[in-house]
Parts: C-alpha cells; sequence; structure tokens
C-alpha cells in the first residue's frame, strides 16, 4: 500500500516536472516569480501594517507596555469626543478645493494637447510641484504666506494695500482656504496630466470632422472631448474627494493645526504620537477608512444615476438610443 | 521613445541591485552579532549582572582592547558632524578598538518611540519622556544603584526605578528667559522683573520705546511651546515635590493662587503678553533658526527658553556679549527659584551585545566626565563638582529646584494621568498652544482654560483611583 503510495507520488512530481517544463507551465512560473515581489511589498508593506492597525483598535496600549483588551470602548469613545468630527467638517474646504483643482487641471490639459507654444515646457512646469515632497511643499508655503514675504509683495506689486491684507495662516476666517490652496498647487499638475493622457487616446479624425462641420475649441471640447474622459473625470474626481477627507500634510506642516486647522488625520496624529493612545488612534484610522468607502459607494451611485455611469462610452450610448429610435 | 524606455529599465535595474546588496549586507552584520553572543555564552553568563556599574569603570585602565562598533541615535542633529565626530576621535585616542556610529534625526521624538519597539534600534539613545518608568528593565541597562551613583553625578531622579538607574543625563538646564541686554537698556529697564505683573510692564516698555518685538513666541516650531511647561514645577512653586507629587495628587491644581505663583502664574505670562499684543505680529509664520540671529542683533527683546538655548543665540552673531539669561520672573515668598533638571538621557539598550553594552558604558562615561559636553552647551554638568558655566551666573541667589522622584509605587501616576487628560505636560505643545490662541482670538480667558485642564486632570485622576489631597 505505502510502495503504491510513493510511486504514486513520484509520478506526480515527474507529472509536475513536465508540466513546468511546458509553455504553460512556463508562462506560470515567469508569471509567479515576476508577481512575487511586488504582492510580498504589497503585504509586508500595506495589508500587514493595516491588519495590526485593526488589531490594535481593539486594544488600550502605547507603542512600549502591555496592552489591555478594551472590546470596542476605543470606537465608542471616538463617537463620544467632539473633536474628531468636528475635524471632518475641515474636509469641506479641501473637497471644495478639489473641484477648482479639477476644473485648472481639464483647462490646462485641454489646452495643452493642442498645439501650443512650449507645450512641454508648461506640462513640465506644471507638473512639477507634484513631484517635490509634502514636507518641502509645506515649508515653501509657510514662507510663502509669511507676513510681509512672498505672496504679500506680490500683492504689494500689484498694488494692494499691504495693512488691508489678512495673515493668511492667523485669521481663523481664511487660513484653511490657505491650506487649501496649496494642495492644490500641489496636486493640479498630477490631475493635469492624467487628463492629457485621457485626451491623447481621442481619435484625431473626429477633431479633423468636427472643424469641417464648423465646432469651434468649446465645442470640441463640450462634445468630443469631455464625453471621451468621462471615465477619467469621474475617476479623478471620486479620488480628490476621497483625498480631501484624509488631508494631513498641508495643515501638519504648515500651521502644525493650531488656529482651527487640525484636520481630522492632524488630530489622529496627536492622539497617537503625543498622548500615546495608540488604540484610540487606530480606531479612528478604521472609522475614517469606512468613511471614505462609504464616501466612494455613495459617489460612485450618484455618477451612475445622474450621468449614467462615467464607464459607458459615449459612442455606445448614441448607438443605443439610434436604435431606439430606429424601432 | 525608446531611449526613454531603456534609461528607465536601467535604473530600475539599479535600484533593485542596490536594494538587493541594501538585505545582504544586513544579514551579515546580524549574523556576525549572533556569532558574537554565542561565543560570550560559553564562557561567563552574558547576563547584564556580570557588567560593571558605571561608577566601577576606571576610564583607559579597563577593557583596554574591547572591539566593537556601536550605533548612537541622536537628537543632535547640528552636532553629529561637527563636535561629536571630534569626540569620536578624542575617545579613540583611549579606546582605538571602539566605532561609534551617530544616527541624528530631526524628527527624534517621534521616531524614537516607536523604533523602541524593536530589539536592535542601536546601542546608545538617548531616552524620550514618553517611557513608563516600569518599562526601563525591559529596555535599558543599569548603570549602578542609585544611592552609589547618586555620590558621583546628579539630577539621576528621572529615568530611576527601584533604586536602579537607567539613564545618565546628557546635560543638565536651568530654566530661565534669555533676554536682550542692549534692548533691556534702550527701553529704560533697570531692575529686573520679579513678578509676573513686573515682567508684562518691561515687555510693554519694551514695546513703547525700541523697534524690538518684546517677547518672541516662536510659535510655529511647536516644540517651543511645550518648553512653557518646564517653568511650572520649580520656577512657579520652589517645591521639589511638586511635578511627581503635588500635580499628580493634586485637587485642581493649575487653578489661579492668590500670591501669582504655580503653573497659573506662568501660563498667565503667555496670555496676557499675547493679549496685549508684546509678542510677533503673526505667530503662525515665525521661524526658530532665524530668530536666533534677531536676538543677536536686538531685534527681539526676550525669549522663554532653557539655558541650553544661550550658546546658541549668543553665536548666532556678532553680538554675543548682548544675550542675558535671568529667571523666570515669580516671586515666592521673596525668593526666586529656578527649575533644574535633565536634559536627554544616555540610555544602552539591553539587546545589545554585550561587547556593545561595555562599549556604549564606556563611551557614556567618557562623555560624562571628560568631553566637557555639558559645560561647552552652557548647561549644567552631570558629574558632582564640575564647574558651572558663565551663563548661570545670573542664577546668583536663586535656588535650583530639581524634581524629587515620585514616591515608591507610583512611579507611574504622571505620565499616566498625563497622557490619559491628553493635556501632555512637557510632551506635547497643543495645551500651551491652545493658550497663545485663545489669548489671540479672545473667545476663551486664561481661567475658563485652566477650568477645562482642571477638569480633564480630575477626571483622569479619578479614572485611576489616585488619591487627591
Amino acid at each position: 500500500m505505502s510502495e503504491l503510495s510513493v510511486h504514486k507520488s513520484s509520478g506526480k512530481s515527474k507529472g509536475f516536472i513536465k508540466w513546468l517544463k511546458s509553455s504553460k507551465g512556463q508562462r506560470a512560473t515567469v508569471v509567479v516569480t515576476f508577481m512575487f515581489i511586488p504582492l510580498v511589498l504589497l503585504f509586508v508593506f500595506t495589508y500587514l501594517p493595516f491588519g495590526k492597525m485593526v488589531e490594535f483598535s481593539f486594544f488600550n496600549m502605547k507603542y512600549i507596555g502591555k496592552r489591555e483588551f478594551v472590546g470596542l470602548r476605543n470606537y465608542i469613545d471616538v463617537f463620544q469626543r467632539d473633536d474628531c468630527f468636528k475635524a471632518l467638517k475641515l474636509s469641506f474646504y479641501y473637497m471644495g478645493a478639489s473641484f477648482v483643482q479639477l476644473a485648472l487641471a481639464l483647462y490646462f490639459a485641454t489646452l495643452l494637447s493642442f498645439k501650443v507654444k512650449g507645450g512641454g515646457l508648461f506640462k513640465g512646469m506644471l507638473f512639477f510641484p507634484y513631484l517635490i515632497c509634502g514636507i518641502a511643499v509645506g515649508f515653501i508655503f509657510k514662507f510663502f504666506y509669511t507676513r510681509g514675504f512672498v505672496l504679500d509683495s506680490l500683492l504689494g506689486f500689484l498694488g494692494f494695500d499691504l495693512e488691508k491684507l489678512p495673515y493668511w495662516l492667523k485669521d481663523m476666517r481664511i487660513n484653511n482656504i490657505s491650506l487649501a490652496a496649496a494642495s492644490v498647487w500641489r496636486y493640479m499638475g498630477q490631475n493635469m496630466v492624467l487628463f492629457i493622457g485621457a485626451i491623447m487616446s481621442v481619435d484625431s479624425e473626429m477633431y479633423e470632422a468636427a472643424a469641417l462641420d464648423g465646432a469651434n475649441y468649446w465645442q470640441k471640447f463640450r462634445y468630443i472631448i469631455l464625453p471621451s474622459i468621462k471615465t477619467i473625470v469621474v475617476l479623478n474626481l471620486i479620488l480628490s474627494i476621497t483625498g480631501s477627507l484624509s488631508a494631513f500634510e498641508p495643515p501638519y506642516v504648515i500651521t502644525g493645526g493650531n488656529f482651527g486647522t487640525g484636520t481630522y488625520f492632524v488630530i489622529m496624529d496627536r492622539i497617537a504620537h503625543q498622548n500615546m493612545k495608540v488604540g484610540l488612534a487606530s480606531a479612528m484610522a478604521v472609522i475614517l477608512l469606512i468613511i471614505i468607502l462609504f464616501a466612494t459607494l455613495l459617489q460612485k451611485m450618484f455618477f451612475r444615476y445622474v450621468f449614467n455611469d462615467g464607464n459607458e462610452d459615449s459612442s455606445k450610448k448614441i448607438a443605443k438610443k439610434m436604435a431606439k429610435e430606429a424601432k | 521613445m525608446k531611449l526613454v524606455k531603456k534609461v528607465l529599465s536601467l535604473g530600475l535595474l539599479c535600484i533593485l541591485a542596490v536594494s538587493l546588496v541594501g538585505c545582504g549586507d544586513k544579514k551579515k552584520t546580524v549574523d556576525t552579532e549572533k556569532e558574537q553572543v554565542s561565543e560570550k555564552g560559553d564562557g561567563a553568563d552574558s547576563n547584564s549582572s556580570t557588567l560593571k556599574t558605571i561608577d566601577q569603570i576606571k576610564l583607559g585602565e579597563d577593557y583596554k582592547d574591547i572591539k566593537a562598533t556601536i550605533k548612537f541615535l541622536t537628537n543632535r542633529t547640528d552636532l553629529v558632524d561637527t563636535i561629536f565626530a571630534d569626540y569620536i576621535k578624542k575617545f579613540q585616542k583611549i579606546y582605538p578598538g571602539i566605532n561609534i556610529e551617530y544616527e541624528a534625526a530631526t524628527d527624534y521624538f517621534e521616531d524614537i518611540t516607536i523604533r523602541l519597539t524593536t530589539d536592535n534600534w542601536g546601542d546608545i539613545c538617548m531616552i524620550p519622556t514618553t517611557i513608563d518608568k516600569n518599562e526601563l528593565p525591559n529596555l535599558f541597562v543599569s548603570f549602578g544603584d542609585k544611592p552609589s551613583l547618586d555620590k558621583e553625578y546628579i539630577m539621576l531622579n528621572n529615568f530611576s526605578y527601584q533604586d536602579k538607574v537607567y539613564g545618565i543625563p546628557s546635560t543638565g538646564t536651568a530654566q530661565g528667559i534669555v533676554y536682550n541686554k542692549k534692548v533691556f537698556e534702550k527701553a529704560g529697564i533697570t531692575e529686573m522683573p520679579r513678578t509676573p505683573d513686573d515682567f508684562l510692564a518691561v515687555l510693554q516698555k519694551i514695546k513703547d520705546n525700541t523697534d524690538a518685538i518684546p517677547m518672541y513666541s516662536n510659535f510655529a516650531a511647536n516644540w517651543t511651546m511645550t518648553a512653557w511647561d518646564a517653568y511650572i514645577g520649580g520656577s512657579a512653586t520652589g517645591d521639589p515635590d511638586f511635578m511627581n507629587n503635588g500635580l499628580v495628587h493634586g485637587k485642581n491644581p493649575f487653578s489661579k493662587r492668590d500670591d501669582m505663583t504655580g503653573p497659573y502664574a506662568v501660563y498667565y505670562v503667555l496670555y496676557e503678553a499675547t493679549a496685549r499684543g508684546l509678542i510677533e505680529d503673526d505667530p503662525t509664520t515665525t521661524d526658530w533658526e532665524g530668530c536666533k540671529g534677531m536676538i543677536n542683533n536686538g531685534e527681539i527683546g526676550t525669549m522663554v527658553l532653557g539655558s541650553w538655548a544661550v550658546t546658541q543665540m549668543q553665536e548666532a552673531g556678532e553680538n554675543g556679549d548682548d544675550i542675558g539669561y535671568m529667571p523666570f520672573p515669580i516671586t515666592i515668598n521673596g525668593k526666586q527659584y529656578a527649575t533644574a533638571g535633565p536634559d536627554y538621557n544616555y540610555g544602552i539598550n539591553i539587546n545589545s551585545s554585550e561587547e556593545n553594552k561595555i562599549a556604549s558604558m564606556l563611551y557614556i562615561k567618557w562623555l560624562t566626565e571628560e568631553s566637557n559636553f555639558a559645560y561647552d552647551q552652557g548647561g549644567i554638568p552631570i558629574k558632582v563638582g564640575a564647574e558651572y558655566p558663565d551663563v548661570l551666573s545670573a542664577f546668583d541667589g536663586v535656588d535650583l529646584v530639581i524634581d524629587n522622584p515620585a514616591a515608591p509605587g507610583e512611579e507611574t501616576f504622571f505620565n499616566d494621568i498625563n497622557n490619559e487628560s491628553e493635556i501632555g505636560l512637557n510632551v506635547d505643545n497643543y495645551h500651551v498652544s491652545q493658550v497663545l490662541e485663545h489669548a489671540l482670538t479672545g473667545d476663551m480667558t486664561l481661567d475658563e482654560i485652566v477650568a477645562d485642564w482642571n477638569a480633564k486632570w480630575s477626571k483622569a485622576q479619578e479614572k485611576f483611583g489616585i488619591k487627591v489631597r
């Protein structure tokens, strides 16, 4: 009996080696070996820490020292604190900014995808801020907004009275707008490049046809470009809005969360690293994740019902319409 | 396009290769470390009990042929390439076999807390204040018994637990106020202020009579706001038991006292100075590196910082002699006091190999006794009987108050309450920054702010069942 099973297994392994040598097997080996490293990295640096964080959120713990299991206590605490959800209100500033950002990106992308003198240079210059690290951007804007520095003297040249200018970071009516503007400056270029990529895939014959029909630039944009890149616009919109829920770098570096600029993330950071309530901060992170998932879902549904989903090709839609009319 | 692709793939290849090489290297060092440990393990116990305590070691006589490479984590990014490099050279004249690698971090405080959760963060670090006392034996090597070390060094209270010392201070600081003598002269100030209201009057005079900023808050740097907490103990009460016992067991410890002492008086200075417009125009855009030159040139009147700051301000320009130091303006029964305490403490990794532990101990002893580090930095030397730097001459007649340790069994109480209440004395700038913010916007009085703190503090005391006296 045992002999038989040994025989069988060796037969199996032989079969396996044979399979490995076949083209199908080789393809599989290549796929597995190429996937292995990125998957390991993804697991080690994303899913493992995430799992740990979810675990932490059920404990009353510091980084060093004993841990005590407290069940859902941390989650209840998050909802009972008044500072956490108040901080989420600041996200509206960043959401508003993300609309401005997308509009600007779309504008520049459309301009630059036609023939423009020095187009490459402009593309590079607009994309450049995205390449600077967030901390450096923070420091740039700290000096930019300092009283009597860059922005003030710039406005001074334009004839503004320095005395009447507000304190960009101190005045609590506008300091969140100042910070959101910094984030627009940084991410606009990235959106623009994505849009340019999408616009490039539009068949140029369509422009020619439109030109023959006497369409102007606005009409070309409205009826050719926008419908064909709807998918990418919707994607960018979703990314920007969910991103604005987790705004962190500008307030953390520029104002340190002072003067009413502490976003949800800044408060989370303080609770975890200064007050050593790691469990509570983890619970906050999990709750934010759920909020973001929920927001994404809502947006998806919204776009599906209002715009009949960004995923659908405009040509398909027209074809459908025509088919209907033909009936 | 093809060229770009080629270049890209070449770049990727390089990155991969480098990261692979990096991995290999790390493994190697780990292996050698393990070997060392196992070699040692054959002979005597590799337990820390065989280690000589720091007071028994004789520099230049013991362990002359020891060979080790130790890693030193530090917060002083500004000194690594200059002063510390020089120290290594000097130290290696006595111990040529010991190699020291410094690693400095700008965001040291947050970094180190997380890194300490692993075993192999290095050999020596500056112990952060976030560590609870009962965790010290699990993380750091003991330098010796407290009673015997007390004869050699001062300020050992902060990182001692159950009569063992786990941290040796790098330098001590006295808490006072940095000021510019010329600005004071120009403003017509002849007498040093001794009470909060005197001090505010002085600031007002500076504002009226000179162009200087009376008090520079350094608000934007955040940690400079945390520095205000250093004054609420010794400087504000004259009581060495206040921080670890008075605050822990105190009923509403932040409330106003009739004689204008205690924590309230300290924050009162900040609140009133801000409300009366005696600080800089826009606190959100202050510049820490820039302020050093400004006070040196007489553009700033005063700054509330520990004595460690004085040397830096003096060296920031040509008018070093103009920089003076004075005690915090609070008078208790006719006498002035100043909080004195250790700066960061050195700690040695309990998981390091035996050689590295010994080498670390030797280097720390050398730093404390031979390097003159504390004196050169304008701090209080830790070695008993060492000479005090000139900066502190302004403190003649002022009693230096060093905090007493907490009562036995209550070592963790202060951290417990401090974290639970989320006030974060000496840890977090948030509560101090709030004082300035509310003073500026005028939406909360100082009494309302401290009432809020008292409520949080009391709630935390109650949670841990701490007796309130």
